[in-house]
């Protein structure tokens, strides 16, 4: 990277531009530098200062005592059986809930795109679940699926389906999925509104054209919706992603983390704040924020590249 | 399971540092010992400065709760706990101003929960912050805000109190033979039962034997993963005369009692004496699922009573002190809070006051009948006004005095997890008896050996 940036378009472009180009590069990164700055203060900062905590232990028994261990608190975490747990179970929790929120998302936002009368306030509304305090939500589901007194298991008893019996909260699998359907009834609607702008740039144009060629609606939506749309899907997976890879609220209030719902973040929040165990538990902050770190490099490689393309496709 | 650190040969080498001194942290502690002994005698200086003929401060009681100096407090005092959703702390807080007349006296609410109390107390520890003179602790932190040097060491305070205090509910303020704190209030889990369904429990047999009889005389606990569940385990693990810790802090969990305990309560589940719905219950669905009126024993704290009260189930049930085990006796766990000074407070000799005022006899009266909660003064249970307002005082008294405190180690919330974790693991059919026990044991050790 940084070689490139000394010397740009090397080998393929004239003396005369490449001159001006470094000049103009060299004025990027003077008026760039300011927020560049204030971004290593409020970003690298506190997590360079994670690190360091990282590789140290804090007496829990004697004030202010501690010692260097090197990498001992990562040896440990990534030895035991937590951080792997908690791992499969995090990612299990992002796949399940970011793949059906994109597929519900993108139907939701077709509908909120068609042209009907209230269309404005209905785009108000289906927001509201994303407007409430998960905590809140949380408990609000924990209520749901109460055995006995819950609205879900009585329904479901009361109409003779399976489930009604069970005691989801209590039970592994059924716990999960629980969280699952919280986290899409949540954040649907914000998966939506990021896909329904990606619907509103598609040029109304191209549909008149399809339908000339005799195109019918399906062909329609399968060769030119969700090829225009995939830029704004992507975009939507990868906040959604970030998000539920640092799920905490949701299995904190539900279940505490039992029968297969304790999350990374929940590990690590154990650690620094329920034992005050601050090396330990920077160690397993830092393995958290590598991990979303990796998985967003992942994501903008690809999806980075196509909505390059998509851009350029434009021009 | 070992959210706790498994124990390096390092950390061996370390692990009497709790006691001892070791020889890399030689210099660091004699520092912090020297600062110490100057922080005392500067507070000395300050108190007998202030406090007029005060006992002066001997260099060898390190930031030290002085009795006499209440007598000469003036000023702003504040006081610093989670949500008052009794009203007790602002209501002491306002009677302690009117009463003392020299000292104004202040509630600051700094967490919506239990959790969310102590981050904000901690932090404000560790920042040696002015801002609180007085914080609410719940009894299992103690040890924890003791180990740490924030908190006043209130030793000769709670010695002069004594004779007025539920002995105990002071215990729990008790880390290293020296208190540091002084019991406000106190609570005991209770039974709550269905007099029509049901008879009183005497012993846990007959309880579970009776709740199995028919769907409807069921028991309801507290079986979520969290506090609560340990709670509801050292609840019947001390009435078997079991322990976590002995009294030199040697890990005894591994024992016949916690196999006994743990085999019932899985038995319980499988028998239908607790629905299975109770792994998923904290203190307030155990709650809700009971007013459904389809249960014969709930195990709740004594809030809940006036809870009851208010629903079609008011005049029905009764309440019982935890029953003993059989062949044992009664027993229980203590919970409740605690006034502990903050080590960094600027007005000590007020809030020695505040203490004092709150630990009186006649005000523990109020805390029972004004706040509904249970007073650290024995008296107060037989007190004709408050057996008006709480006509079960007689059995939440037994509940109290029955109880013990949970297990006192500065890293008792590692102890706790180790406990609750491993008995979900038994009750959800997950893990084993002896597998559990096992690896309480195991974990508790580990936790114990933490640098």
């Amino acid at each position: 990277m940084a070689v490139k940036f000394l010397s740009p378009g090397s080998g393929v472009s004239g003396r005369g531009v490449n001159g001006r180009d470094r000049a103009e590069r060299r004025l990027a990164v003077r008026m760039a530098a300011p927020s560049l700055v204030l971004m290593a203060l409020v970003a690298a900062v506190p997590i360079g200062y994670a690190l360091w905590l990282s590789l140290n232990q804090y007496s829990v028994r004697t004030a202010g005592l501690s010692r260097f261990v090197g990498l001992e608190n990562y040896v440990s975490a990534l030895t035991g059986p937590h951080w792997w747990a908690a791992f499969g179970q995090t990612f299990l929790f992002a796949g399940l809930s970011v793949s059906l929120e994109l597929v519900l998302g993108t139907a939701m936002a077709l509908l909120l795109n068609l042209a009907f009368r209230g269309r404005a306030l209905l785009r108000t509304v289906v927001l509201l679940p994303y407007a409430v305090v998960t905590v809140v939500s949380a408990i609000t589901w924990e209520t749901m699926f109460q055995p006995n007194l819950g609205l879900v298991t009585n329904v479901l008893s009361m109409l003779g389906l399976p489930g009604g019996d069970v005691v989801w909260l209590g039970e592994r699998g059924y716990a999960m999925a629980v969280i699952v359907l919280a986290d899409i009834w949540k954040t649907t609607p914000f998966a939506a509104l990021i896909i329904l702008a990606g619907l509103q740039v598609i040029p109304a144009e191209t549909y008149e054209a399809a339908e000339l060629d005799g195109a019918s609606k399906w062909q329609a939506f399968i060769g030119i919706t969700l090829p225009l749309l995939r830029p704004a899907i992507v975009l939507a997976a990868i906040f959604r992603t970030m998000d539920a890879l640092r799920v905490f609220d949701l299995p904190f209030v539900l279940t505490r983390g039992a029968n297969g719902t304790e999350s990374m973040s929940m590990l690590a929040y154990t650690q620094l704040r329920e034992n005050r165990l601050v090396g330990e538990g920077s160690a397993l902050s830092i393995l958290t924020f590598l991990t979303v770190m990796a998985v967003s490099v992942v994501y903008i490689r690809f999806a980075g590249g196509n909505i390059r393309d998509v851009a350029k496709e434009e021009q | 399971m070992d959210l706790i650190r498994r124990s390096s040969a390092f950390q061996e080498d370390t692990a009497p540092l709790a006691t001892g001194t070791a020889p890399g942290a030689g210099n660091q502690r004699r520092a912090r010992t020297a600062a110490a002994v100057a922080a005392a005698v500067a507070v000395g200086l300050l108190l007998s400065g202030c406090g007029g003929g005060a006992a002066p401060q001997g260099a060898d009681q390190p930031a030290a709760a002085d009795p006499a100096s209440a007598d000469s407090a003036a000023g702003n005092l504040t006081v610093c706990g989670g949500k008052d959703a009794s009203g007790i702390y602002k209501g002491t807080t306002e009677a302690f101003t009117a009463a003392n007349g020299k000292v104004t006296a202040k509630y600051t609410e700094i967490g919506a929960t239990t959790d969310e109390a102590r981050t904000q107390a901690v932090q404000r520890l560790e920042g040696k912050s002015t801002e609180c003179d007085i914080f609410l602790t719940d009894v299992i932190w103690t040890s924890e805000f003791a180990s740490q040097g924030w908190l006043l060491d209130q030793t000769k305070l709670v010695e002069a109190n004594k004779e007025r205090l539920i002995p105990s509910t002071v215990e729990t303020t008790k880390y290293e033979d020296k208190y540091w704190a002084s019991p406000f209030f106190t609570n005991a889990g209770l039974i709550y039962y269905q007099k029509d369904k049901v008879a009183k429990p005497e012993t846990w047999q007959q309880l579970y034997s009776e709740a199995a009889r028919a769907p409807g005389n069921s028991f309801v606990y507290q079986g979520k993963q969290y506090e609560g569940l340990t709670v509801n385990f050292l609840e019947m693990l001390y009435s078997a005369g079991g322990e976590v810790l002995d009294d030199k802090g040697e890990v005894r969990i591994d024992s016949p009692e916690s196999r006994k305990v743990l085999d019932f309560m899985v038995k319980g589940l499988k028998e239908g004496s607790a629905d299975r719905a109770v792994l998923t219950y904290n203190e307030d669905p155990a709650r809700l699922a009971y007013e459904s009126g389809n249960f014969g024993y709930q195990r709740n704290w004594p809030h809940v009573y006036r809870l009851l009260n208010a629903t079609p189930l008011a005049g029905t049930f009764g309440v019982a002190p935890l029953p003993a085990w059989e062949g044992g006796k009664a027993s229980g766990v203590l919970g409740g809070w605690n006034l502990a000074i903050s080590a960094h407070s600027t007005n000590k000799a007020a809030a020695v006051a505040f203490i004092n005022f709150a630990t009186t006899p006649d005000w523990q009266k109020h805390v029972a009948m004004d706040f509904s909660q249970a007073p650290v003064n024995e008296d107060a249970y037989s007190d004709a006004g408050v057996l008006a307002k709480m006509p079960f005082a007689t059995e939440l008294l037994a509940s109290v005095k029955g109880a013990k405190p949970r297990p006192i180690s500065p890293v008792y919330p590692q102890i706790s997890q180790a406990i609750y974790k491993n008995v979900y693991a038994v009750l959800s059919g997950t893990a084993s008896t002896e597998d559990a026990v096992k690896a309480m044991a195991g974990e508790i050790k580990a936790a114990k050996a933490s640098f």
